[in-house]
């Protein structure tokens, strides 16, 4: 109980600073946005290309503004030295890494609530035909993203190149969530149901972010602490 | 058809083993590397020592 | 190398290596459906295999630098992965050129050769990760959670033939239950992953040498400063 108190405590102020501030949440739906725009003019977007694309347009443009967020979640910390106060105070690594995750996977979940009505609008897509199923590929994607990219921006966020090598570590090691995602996104945005054959894509999601919530709790310690 | 199998199979291998000289060259450059590199410092901090 | 024991492994290495390629090209008959470029296998699937193997030891002994903080596990698991990515590359490439001949395309982005990519991806991001820290420890440290990390990818590619529908063959070997492959097609197939496990292991002993002579710079120049 307490775990998660602390837990909480840390994605609380987390989430309270960026709503006064707002800027990275700014900064990634602008982003989001811009990305949204600028696949318009790429692709011609008529029905049966939209069946094709709109999963992967999708989990593009999140997994790109996702790293605005994620590269500041803990960059923010370095500045008067926070990071070493919020190591040395009573909250343990997994609950920092948690709380940090929990943060993240929150504003995460708003750039996605934004775009993909925006999505439907600038590429006429019906998009609410399986909100459901569509929602529960959100939130488990999305989780996955949170967990990886709030992992990997503290293993980095001493090094000299941070910018550069999150993305080098991050997406590559997202591939396997973002495939299940763009898959079943498809699926799901065409109207179609999720046949027997393609539920190894929500088993992979659903371990996928099991496996690396897990290993992230285990290893926060180390990772922040050495 | 043959042929070309003959060609691409005959690529195949002499691309594995380039792959692995390659490497074979690129441990040996550093070796040598690594070795100047302890000497240069060696030598730097015996003069050290010795002022 | 002044190793006895790595001169012994070398010359090993390379009998077998020669006899494989005798059996290999001599011996054995084309194919039935493939002709002579199924003998692609005879390098693409040891390497794997010796790729594969080299990653899990470095997730072993990541997991030992964790709990003991010695730095020759470091050593290790930098050295195994160094060794693993070469043969990774070499898994890649002659795959690729046997698509090139069975498929009529160098690529496709099937699940298993999808997946191998990204493995192949991480530990190049391993290798950049390292060169992008420069105190020992702290390298030491956030390598070996990244190679932990990574490896679940691994099992990913290991098991992506069995989870899906792939263009990629599915297991042809009788030690993973395929049973595609006749048992005298298959000895030279595991003689030759022998000799690449020593070959790796004759270059995974240099690389850890390299890892010392860093290591030995780095207290020479701290050295150096301290005069």
């Amino acid at each position: 109980m307490k775990f998660l108190r602390l837990t909480l405590l840390i994605a609380s102020k987390d989430l309270r600073s960026e709503f006064r501030t707002k800027e990275t949440l700014n900064a990634s739906l602008s982003f989001a946005l811009a990305i949204l725009v600028l696949f318009s003019f790429a692709f011609d977007p008529d029905s049966d290309m939209i069946r094709q694309i709109a999963g992967g347009l999708l989990w593009m443009v999140f997994a790109f503004s996702s790293a605005l967020i994620l590269n500041r979640g803990f960059a923010r910390e370095v500045p008067n030295d926070c990071l070493d106060t919020l190591i040395a105070s009573p909250v343990s690594g997994a609950q920092l890494f948690l709380g940090k995750t929990v943060a993240n996977y929150v504003l995460l979940l708003l750039v996605e609530a934004v775009s993909l009505p925006v999505f439907g609008v600038f590429y006429n897509a019906n998009w609410a035909r399986r909100i459901g199923l569509l929602a529960l590929v959100f939130i488990l994607a999305a989780w996955a993203l949170a967990v990886m990219g709030t992992m990997f921006s503290a293993l980095t966020v001493n090094l000299r190149l941070r910018e550069l090598m999150l993305p080098a570590l991050l997406y590559p090691a997202l591939v396997p969530a973002l495939m299940a995602a763009i898959q079943l996104t498809n699926l799901l945005i065409a109207g179609d149901t999720v046949g027997k054959e393609d539920q190894i894509w929500f088993r992979l999601l659903a371990g996928f972010d099991a496996i690396f919530t897990l290993l992230g709790l285990a290893l926060a310690e180390t990772v922040f602490v050495g | 058809m043959d042929a070309r199998n003959f060609t691409f199979l005959f690529y195949g291998f002499l691309a594995a083993w380039l792959i692995l000289i390659v490497y074979v060259v690129v441990i040996a450059a550093r070796e040598s590397k690594l070795r100047n590199e302890i000497e240069r410092l060696r030598r730097m901090v015996e003069e050290r020592e010795a002022k | 190398m002044r190793n006895p024991i790595l001169y012994l492994f070398a010359a090993v290495a390379a009998v077998l290596l020669a006899w494989d390629l005798y059996q290999v090209f001599m011996i054995l008959p084309d194919e039935l459906n493939q002709g002579m470029i199924y003998r692609i296998i005879y390098f693409h699937v040891p390497a794997a295999m010796v790729a594969f193997a080299a990653f899990f030891a470095s997730l072993v002994a990541s997991a030992g630098y964790l709990t003991t903080k010695e730095m020759r596990y470091d050593s290790f698991s930098a050295s195994a992965i160094e060794v693993g990515f070469v043969f990774a590359t070499v898994n890649l490439v002659t795959g690729s050129i046997w698509g090139r001949i069975i498929w009529g395309i160098w690529w496709t982005w099937d699940a298993r050769l999808t997946s191998m990519f990204v493995c192949w991806l991480l530990y190049a991001a391993y290798l950049l990760l390292r060169r992008a820290i420069d105190e020992p420890a702290q390298r030491a440290r956030l390598s070996a959670v990244l190679s932990i990390f990574a490896f679940t990818d691994v099992v990913i590619v290991w098991k992506s033939i069995e989870w899906w529908r792939t263009q990629h063959p599915g297991p042809v070997l009788s030690i993973r239950g395929g049973g595609g492959m006749a048992p005298g097609m298959q000895a030279p197939l595991y003689w030759n992953a022998l000799a690449l496990a020593l070959l790796a292991t004759i270059l995974l002993v240099l690389r850890m040498r390299q890892e010392a002579a860093r290591r030995e710079i780095d207290s020479l120049r701290r050295q150096a400063y301290a005069l």
